[in-house]
């Protein structure tokens, strides 16, 4: 009976219908592209950046020098890696770099090549050239703008210029080997990545590292992770990614907040919709209604019936809906959106990714899905808690 | 006899807006198992008013009203719409079935509330249509019936679950009188031949005609409750052979 009456306004069931299908179809792309935006975001952040954890010495943060160092990093890593981290040091330092008339501000950061490829995918990110090699240790990797800025390009001379921990000037020539994609800001205007041998003999830092950056195991929580790290470190600063970016951690996780407004705002839209076609249904039934109730169908069997056929439509919506949104998702997560001429821009000064591809979970689904079930939910309870208080009396009375 | 219906200075006031109106002042009168009786008046008499009173679709102002024997006014809402499904059946003027359900899913549709087993639904309700004379349509949908053939489904709907009383409100005012007379033949012969009692508020010449017993209500109050002649009873049947 149910589903029939559904049919019997053909063209307002299949309006409300459609209404809820195409509002599901956009909210789970829109899921899936935020997610993409998201996962993107944090990629850069943890893979190409900050990793999950940082370790410092202490007062390193407020006060960077190059003497103030993790002097036995190796009784550090190896017991995180035991416990299934990934860990590398790495030693920074700061200077300035040159090439013809040009000159920049920059960060020196000496990596352990073969190490540090378990915690960065940075090397993945090499636009032009080669990323670092033990084998060339003259070679170094730049960021994109600090390479516009200085204009050069891969086997162009860098002179590099700085200071060695004795407090003597530092310098020497380098060669570009590699530059780098857009990354973070920081990155791109002055990073300057060097083999960690390299940079230790360039400041004279035979020992120590000045940062060690952590990758946690994929199953551990973040806040578990810090605890394990800090057990393992308890005299040094140990670091989340989220307390070292603390605003753009905020905007992530404000994310999920905003997805949800605005799931609710386009399902109240189509909630009002559903309110206002069942309530149709309902009082254009109105007389029927009345005579079910002297017929001795029970309140409770007029409620079921009317939250029956909105199940239907939704059921309806919510197949339509997902079905459509399969292909759309396909492609989004493959081929993506080509962001063009905002590719390499940055939010928050973390570089956004060239394309914009869509991430396929399963709350891509569900959370749409569950919130048009809500909002519908609580749209149809007025009109079918209507019909199920009709009197026969006063309805029957209606033509 | 047993008294099926028991009305005792039954008042009911409705309230229109600042307009008061009295539609029963004191109504008392009883029908018994088998009847076939018709109330009878003026337009405002308060017979629909006393149908409603007696189908459990209203509640009195003042007064008793007993169906079976059990006071109305004691009984939830939940008690009254199980005592409309199962004990009284209604034919309403307009038939007012459901239109998109068929013939036979209009006739079942007591017996599913009531959760017979379908399979005694269905010999049930197929020899019910049958009885109604309307073997062969019933597949049809109330808009693919004639305004006599819909009145016979509701017939049927109201006789499915064997109620005590079937109160019929006007049950030939839609129909020409060829319909109205096969009506009535119809639900004369089931009150002869299955014994259901039938309670009829009418303006009808043709329906006080048959009706056995006819109650007039004017202003309200009984003025007049006269019983024709008994009919000679079939044999063995209990009932009036009419």
């Amino acid at each position: 009976m149910a589903w029939r009456n559904v049919w019997r306004n053909r063209r307002r069931s299949v309006v409300t219908i459609s209404a809820m299908a195409f509002g599901l179809w956009v909210m789970i792309l829109y899921a899936a592209l935020m997610d993409g935006y998201v996962q993107g975001m944090e990629r850069g952040i943890l893979d190409l950046e900050v990793g999950d954890l940082q370790i410092f010495p202490e007062k390193f943060r407020e006060n960077p020098t190059l003497w103030t160092t993790i002097e036995d990093p190796d009784a550090l890593l190896e017991p995180l890696v035991s416990q299934g981290f990934s860990a590398s040091g790495r030693v920074l330092a700061f200077g300035l770099v040159a090439a013809g008339e040009a000159s920049a501000g920059v960060s020196f950061r000496g990596v352990d090549v073969e190490r540090d490829a378990t915690i960065t995918k940075v090397q993945d990110e090499v636009a032009r050239g080669e990323w670092l090699d033990p084998a060339d240790p003259k070679g170094v990797v730049i960021g994109r703008r600090l390479a516009k800025m200085l204009a050069v390009d891969v086997g162009d001379e860098l002179v590099v210029l700085t200071q060695g921990i004795d407090g003597a000037m530092a310098y020497d020539l380098y060669n570009v080997r590699g530059v780098l994609r857009g990354i973070a800001d920081a990155t791109d205007r002055g990073g300057v990545f060097l083999n960690e041998s390299a940079l230790r003999e360039l400041v004279s830092v035979p020992e120590g590292v000045h940062q060690i950056i952590v990758r946690r195991p994929a199953d551990l929580a973040l806040d578990l992770a810090a605890g394990e790290v800090r057990g393992v470190a308890p005299d040094l600063d140990v670091q989340t990614w989220k307390q070292l970016m603390p605003t753009v951690a905020s905007l992530l996780e404000s994310t999920q907040g905003i997805m949800l407004a605005m799931f609710v705002v386009m399902y109240v839209a189509i909630g009002m919709l559903i309110l206002n076609a069942m309530l149709m249904a309902v009082f254009e039934r109105i007389r029927e209604l009345g005579v079910m109730k002297a017929l001795g169908v029970g309140p409770f069997e007029v409620l079921r019936l009317i939250l029956l056929e909105c199940g239907i439509q939704v059921g309806i919506a919510v197949a339509a809906g997902l079905s459509l949104s399969l292909p759309a998702l396909a492609y989004l997560s493959t081929s993506g959106i080509d962001l063009g001429a905002l590719a390499g821009t940055s939010v928050l000064g973390i570089a956004m990714e060239p394309i914009w591809r869509a991430a396929v979970s399963t709350g891509v689904f569900t959370k749409p899905v569950t919130v048009l079930v809500v909002i519908v939910g609580i749209a149809v309870l007025y009109p079918a808690c209507k019909a199920a208080a009709v009197q026969p009396v006063e309805a029957m009375r209606h033509h | 006899m047993t008294a099926i219906v028991e009305l005792t200075d039954v008042t009911k006031r409705y309230v229109q807006g600042s307009v008061e109106v009295m539609a029963l002042r004191g109504l008392t009168f009883t029908v018994e198992a088998g009847e076939f009786t018709a109330i009878v008046g003026p337009s405002g008499s308060g017979k629909s008013t006393a149908l409603n009173l007696i189908g459990a679709l209203d509640r009195p102002t003042g007064g008793v009203v007993k169906v079976e024997g059990r006071n109305l006014a004691e009984m939830g809402a939940r008690a009254l719409s199980q005592l409309r499904r199962d004990r009284i059946g209604f034919v309403f003027q307009a038939y007012n079935l459901m239109p998109v359900l068929t013939a036979y899913e209009n006739a079942e549709m007591v017996l599913a509330l009531q959760g017979v087993d379908p399979a005694e639904r269905r010999e049930r309700v197929v020899k019910l249509l049958a009885d109604v004379g309307l073997a062969g349509l019933e597949q049809r949908r109330p808009e693919e019936l004639s305004g006599g053939q819909q009145q016979r489904v509701a017939i049927a709907r109201a006789i499915a679950s064997d109620p005590a009383i079937v109160l019929a409100d006007e049950p030939t005012a839609n129909v020409d009188s060829e319909t109205a007379e096969s009506l009535l033949a119809l639900m004369e012969a089931l009150n002869q031949r299955r014994g259901v009692t039938f309670l009829f508020s009418t303006h009808d010449a043709r329906v006080m005609e048959r009706a056995r017993r006819i109650i007039r209500i004017v202003d309200g109050r009984v003025e007049s409750d006269e019983k024709k002649p008994a009919h000679p009873q079939q044999p063995g049947t209990g009932v009036p052979a009419g």
